[in-house]
């Protein structure tokens, strides 16, 4: 629904400022998905009278104007085709800023402007620049044309949920304000139109579908004149999203946005009789006959059938009921009587023909969410006054009024009890009542609580003595049956159950009222959660046994190891009532356990093995007690387990590197140095840490045969490597606290592959070697990956042969063959001349 | 002769495509007969040299030779690809018998498995997890959960001590404690974690082992609300066949106390080895969080109650696993754990 705020505060006072405006809509439970500001124009644009206007001599349609606009007479000049004298426009003075020029006095044709006469395009409040503004001859110069097109204007454009068709108008909408801000509803006065008895201008009005159309009006007005609108409906329907087209269409349009309840107008003296000897044509409403054809304002033809509900005349379909009316009677500038039509149509009959015949119009789409019969009478009345206004005619006869079976009351009873127990705070059973009258509901007593809705007064509870104004509140907790009832509005056709109700209330009183009762605290730590558990899953999926280890040490094992003794008093925790001497303090580490774990396991005959411990490590720091999770693991014998078809080959430097360069790469942990570490019971050349930002994460190396001798392996007759992984989880769980996965829109343009090979001397690191390849460019280079590594015959001593796929991708553009080929040049140039490579 | 001509090269066509035997001889027959150098395209340069009235009827005939050529060829083209779908299609000689090539996982240790477990089920009770120090204080461990400066749990033979002054936590309800510190109620959460008690390794007893303690405190909190919880921990944890009971029991920091049983997952209540006959089995300690507890940590008990459990995850591995002492679970053993590489969790 499209509103324009000027057009709603003829309803209710709005709040002062438009934020406060849509806050109120959007807490009320009305979305306002756009706001469209139309600014106001200068003061200095205001209405003018054309007092003469003359050719100017040798030009094709200039003209020269003298022009009266409240003070002295000005002379301007004018192009416009509808120019002339008489006319009033608007006129834009000299120093006026409109939106896409300043007014300046100029001379045209050597003739001297004062201003300018505007079309509306000129002005910003239309598209339309046929010709400059035409306003009615009594409009009075020299006002601004703010007030004409009442400007400044906001346009909302409101989401209407399907369950409210009552606010498929402004004064639904105006309705729901007014309740939610409490204040007055201004509705506009309807007069009763008796009716001139005319029996001439009569009509015969049957109704077949009670079933599709509970309820079916008419009126008949005669001796209207079918012209333009003025000006003020044309500005209303255009800031509503619908076009003008004459008044009495625009009339019927205008009540419908105004009502929400949609209107149609037949040409009388167009529509016919049953017999043609009849005096006076009909209107039946029925279903259309297999295969007739009707014939829609929108000039289509279509092909009915039975489920399709018709308003006929005598002979054949005026209009496809609630959706769109037909060109055979449909207005025109010759209309001088017509019959206005306020009807009530089944929601599913209008959406089953409106999908059928695939038309949709702001009628049908209000048809469809379900409106109520029982306002027909008075939003045809609305209608009349207008067009009696504005179209003028009298009123003949009563109102033809169908309505086989009137709609019946409903009552329902609401306990504030219960409003508290399903939104969880109080709400004084007086500002119940205020609520819901605002909304149109009509209290009726106090009285115990029945479930089921009531339809018959006489059927309502005993009544309570009680003044909900100055009752005490206390009393609907004391006894939570206790229930107020209440009419609901006919309008309100989504409210039937108490819970709906109570909606209404929540919504009205606010949802921003309603206490967070339980403060729920973040306790737990779900990243790191996440994290240690991503991590366990990893290893088991790596292949990894998980041991599980006591907290105590053996401080001899600790020597072992080769750590230094005056060290490890600083931070080593003792135990003061040890069970034993090797459980005598907590650990520092987990390799000493894990050692004895492999020992274990190896005695039992299984050689290969990958375990793992993550748990934590215990130590002081002066007066502090210390503890951080870390992982273990040990690695030794082959890397598969034995399979016919996959060679099994010994667990190898690059093997222990890729468990741990793969977990930190799970957990996008981007590495910027690594370097040696120096533990005693590592092999000085095959280790290696990890660092990022400066963090130690993670580190491994092979350990010493010495060091495995003290805790009794003897990797010399194993044969077997043992390679030692260490990680510090809690730094991994810190690093990757604030990572965040994001979407990166797919490239648009292929990748491009190319492969290349070269020789280069050994002790040139991959890693430089891939740095600088990325470096030559970085925007088309996104990968550098290595295929193949040969050392060996062929290929000279101190020298190996290294192939890359070097992965390029332009996200702007599909990359040429020849981009390709340069690119690659300048790689292979750079390598040539940091490291004089030999191409293979 | 222009005829025979025609009718030599459609000939050699015929011959040439009955030899040939895959996609590059047709790509090499496609240029040999139609491709820029190829026999028609030398015919049509003949053309140039005829009569004017001769080149319509030679025109149509080379073009006729044409299409005929690449009807040919397109056919055989066509057959050839048809012969290596069939052939692609057709049965393979493989022993289908021989394993499959996979990767085989290692395992999580059977306390991790069960302490993932159970940190899901009351994870989707609501609770949050809540984690702290090994190493304690007696204030956390035993002063703030009103056990008295001379219970005997405080003695040497139960408990360790640090040569610093601190002590090993003798159960996970520290972190209750400190929960409560630092946050008001409302309070839901469970605490997993290592414990320490000075006991001798026995198929039942271990100096470290691992619990997962669960407090609540909130308003109109009830014991009826902790025997909920626990049964539907067992029941998640067991089986929708186990039924629970709770029944009084003592701990410092719980009034009214209990301890909580389950049917015996062996012999389901009917008595055996397992259930000493009992038919049921212990599995966790219970009861109302203590109001001077709750005093202590500032906590209003005319307005909040709570409760808290204390459950063993050794205990429950070897009762859901069927394992029969304790110090399996510590020995590490990779036959032990590949048991395991198959759980769920």
């Amino acid at each position: 629904m499209i509103v324009s705020t000027r057009w709603l505060s003829k309803y209710i006072d709005l709040p002062e400022t438009l934020e406060e405006l849509v806050q109120t809509l959007t807490f009320t439970g009305i979305e306002v998905e756009a706001i469209q500001e139309i600014s106001a124009l200068p003061e200095t644009v205001v209405t003018a009278r054309i007092l003469n206007s003359e050719k100017i001599p040798g030009t094709e349609h200039l003209q020269v104007c003298i022009i009266d606009y409240g003070k002295e007479p000005l002379q301007v000049v004018c192009g416009a085709p509808n120019c002339r004298s008489g006319l009033i426009t608007a006129f834009a003075q000299v120093g006026s800023k409109l939106p896409e020029m300043e007014i300046k006095k100029t001379i045209i044709h050597s003739v001297e402007s004062a201003g300018m006469l505007c079309s509306e395009k000129e002005l910003g409040i239309s598209d339309n620049h046929s010709g400059i503004i035409e306003l009615p001859p009594e409009t009075p110069v020299g006002i601004s044309i703010n007030e004409i097109y009442e400007l400044p204007d906001n346009i909302l454009e409101l989401e209407i949920t399907p369950n409210r068709p009552d606010l498929l108008g402004y004064i639904g909408i105006a309705r729901d304000l007014a309740a939610s801000l409490n204040k007055r509803l201004k509705l506009p006065s309807i007069n009763n139109y008796p009716g001139e008895e005319d029996s001439s201008l009569h009509l015969t009005l049957i109704l077949q579908e009670p079933q599709k159309c509970p309820r079916y009006t008419a009126r008949i007005i005669d001796g209207i004149s079918v012209k333009e609108s003025p000006l003020w409906l044309k500005n209303a329907l255009i800031k509503s999203g619908l076009r003008p087209i004459n008044n009495i269409v625009d009339i019927t349009n205008y009540v419908m946005l105004e009502t929400g309840q949609p209107l149609h107008a037949f040409d009388y003296h167009k529509l016919l009789p049953i017999n043609q000897e009849d005096p006076h044509p009909a209107i039946i409403v029925r279903r259309a006959k297999a295969a007739e054809e009707f014939i829609a304002l929108d000039g289509n033809k279509y092909l009915l059938d039975e489920e399709d509900l018709v308003i006929a005349d005598g002979q054949r379909p005026s209009a496809l009921a609630g959706i769109i009316g037909g060109k055979d009677t449909a207005i025109s500038n010759h209309t001088t009587t017509i019959v206005l039509e306020s009807a009530n149509f089944s929601p599913s009959t209008i959406r089953k023909s409106s999908l059928r015949h695939k038309i949709s119009t702001d009628s049908s789409y209000r048809f469809e969410r379900h409106l109520s019969p029982a306002y027909l009478e008075m939003v045809s009345n609305r209608a009349l006054e207008l067009i009696i206004n504005v179209a003028g005619g009298r009123v003949c006869n009563e109102l033809y009024d169908a309505y086989p079976v009137p709609q019946k009351p409903l009552f329902l009873a609401v306990r504030p009890s219960r409003f508290e127990e399903l939104i969880g705070y109080k709400l004084d059973a007086s500002l119940i009542n205020n609520y819901l009258q605002s909304l149109g509901f009509q209290y009726i007593l106090c009285g115990l609580w029945q479930k089921e809705p009531i339809n018959e007064y006489k059927l309502l509870p005993q009544a309570m003595e009680l003044d909900l104004e100055t009752s005490d509140n206390q009393i609907f907790f004391e006894n939570p049956q206790l229930a107020l009832y209440f009419l609901v509005p006919s309008y309100r056709v989504d409210i039937t159950r108490e819970a709906d109700i109570i909606e209404e209330l929540a919504r009205l009183d606010g949802f921003d009222k309603i206490p967070q009762k339980k403060l729920i605290h973040p306790i737990m730590d779900w990243h790191a959660h996440h994290i240690k558990r991503k991590i366990e899953d990893y290893f088991r999926q790596s292949g990894f046994y998980e041991m599980i280890n006591p907290s105590f040490i053996d401080p001899i094992k600790l020597e072992y190891l080769g750590e230094d003794k005056a060290e490890l008093e600083k931070k080593l925790i003792r135990i003061v009532n040890p069970q034993s001497s090797n459980q005598s303090a907590m650990r520092t580490t987990m390799l000493p356990q894990l050692l004895d774990n492999l020992l274990y396991n190896l005695n039992h005959s299984e050689r290969n093995l990958k375990l793992m411990e993550m748990g934590k490590l215990y130590w002081k720091d002066g007066n502090k007690n210390c503890e951080t999770l870390h992982l273990t693991a040990l690695m030794t014998g082959l890397n598969n387990l034995d399979h016919w078809k996959v060679k099994n080959e010994p667990i190898d430097l690059y093997n222990v590197k890729g468990v741990i360069e793969g977990l930190l790469d799970q957990l996008s942990i981007t590495i910027d140095e690594t370097k040696n570490v120096h533990h005693p019971w590592l092999v000085e050349s095959d280790n290696l840490a990890y660092f990022c930002n400066n963090h130690l994460c993670a580190s491994f190396g092979r350990l010493k045969a010495k060091t495995a001798e003290r805790f009794n392996i003897d990797i010399i007759t194993l044969k077997q490597d043992i390679w030692v992984l260490d990680f510090k989880v809690n730094t991994l769980i810190e690093l990757t606290r604030t990572n965040k996965i994001e979407f990166s829109p797919l490239p648009k343009f292929p990748a491009v592959i190319r492969d290349i090979s070269f020789l280069i001397n050994f002790s040139v690191p991959y890693a430089d070697i891939v740095k600088s390849i990325k470096l030559v460019e970085p925007y088309l280079i996104q990968d550098v990956k290595i295929f193949d590594e040969y050392r060996g015959k062929g290929v000279p001593d101190g020298w190996h042969s290294i192939s890359l796929h070097i992965i390029l991708q332009d996200y702007e553009k599909t990359l040429t063959e020849e981009r390709v080929g340069q690119v690659i040049d300048s790689v292979i140039k750079m390598l040539e001349n940091t490291w004089q490579i030999k191409m293979r | 002769m222009i005829d025979d001509q025609l009718k030599n090269i459609a000939e050699q066509a015929k011959i040439d495509l009955k030899e040939c035997l895959n996609q590059n001889d047709i790509l090499n027959i496609r240029a040999k007969y139609l491709g820029k150098k190829s026999l028609v395209n030398s015919l049509y340069s003949q053309l140039r040299n005829l009569p004017e009235e001769e080149r319509p009827s030679f025109g149509k005939k080379v073009n006729e030779l044409r299409n005929e050529l690449e009807r040919m060829i397109d056919e055989k083209e066509k057959e050839l690809k048809l012969q290596i779908v069939n052939a692609y299609d057709s049965v393979q000689a493989n022993d289908l018998t021989l394993p499959g090539v996979y990767f085989p996982p290692g395992s999580l240790h059977p306390l991790t498995i069960i302490r993932r477990k159970m940190e899901d089920i009351f994870i989707s009770l609501g609770f949050q997890i809540a984690e702290g120090p090994d190493i304690e204080d007696e204030y956390h461990n035993f002063d703030a959960l009103n056990t008295p400066e001379d219970h005997p749990s405080r003695n040497l033979a139960d408990t360790f001590y640090l040569d610093n002054g601190y002590l090993l936590r003798t159960q996970t309800s520290t972190v209750q404690v400190r929960t409560m510190e630092s946050y008001p109620p409302p309070i839901y959460i469970i605490s997993p974690g290592r414990c320490y008690r000075n006991d001798k390794p026995d198929p039942s007893h271990s100096p470290v082992f691992h619990q997962v303690e669960g407090l609540v405190v909130d308003k109109g909190i009830s014991m009826a609300d902790l025997k909920d919880t626990l049964q539907f921990f067992a029941k998640a944890m067991f089986g929708p066949e186990v039924k629970s009971r709770i029944r009084p029991h003592f701990f410092p920091f719980t009034e009214p106390s209990a301890e909580m049983d389950i049917s015996c997952v062996s012999c389901q209540g009917k008595g055996c080895r397992i259930c000493k006959n009992s038919g049921w089995l212990e599995l966790a300690g219970a009861g109302m969080v203590d109001p001077s507890v709750l005093e202590m940590m500032g906590i209003d008990d005319q307005i909040y109650n709570g409760y808290a459990f204390g459950i063993g995850i050794e205990r429950i591995a070897m009762l859901k696993y069927n394992i029969p002492d304790m110090r399996i679970l510590y020995e590490n053993d990779v036959r032990m754990l590949r048991q395991f590489s198959r759980e769920l969790i």
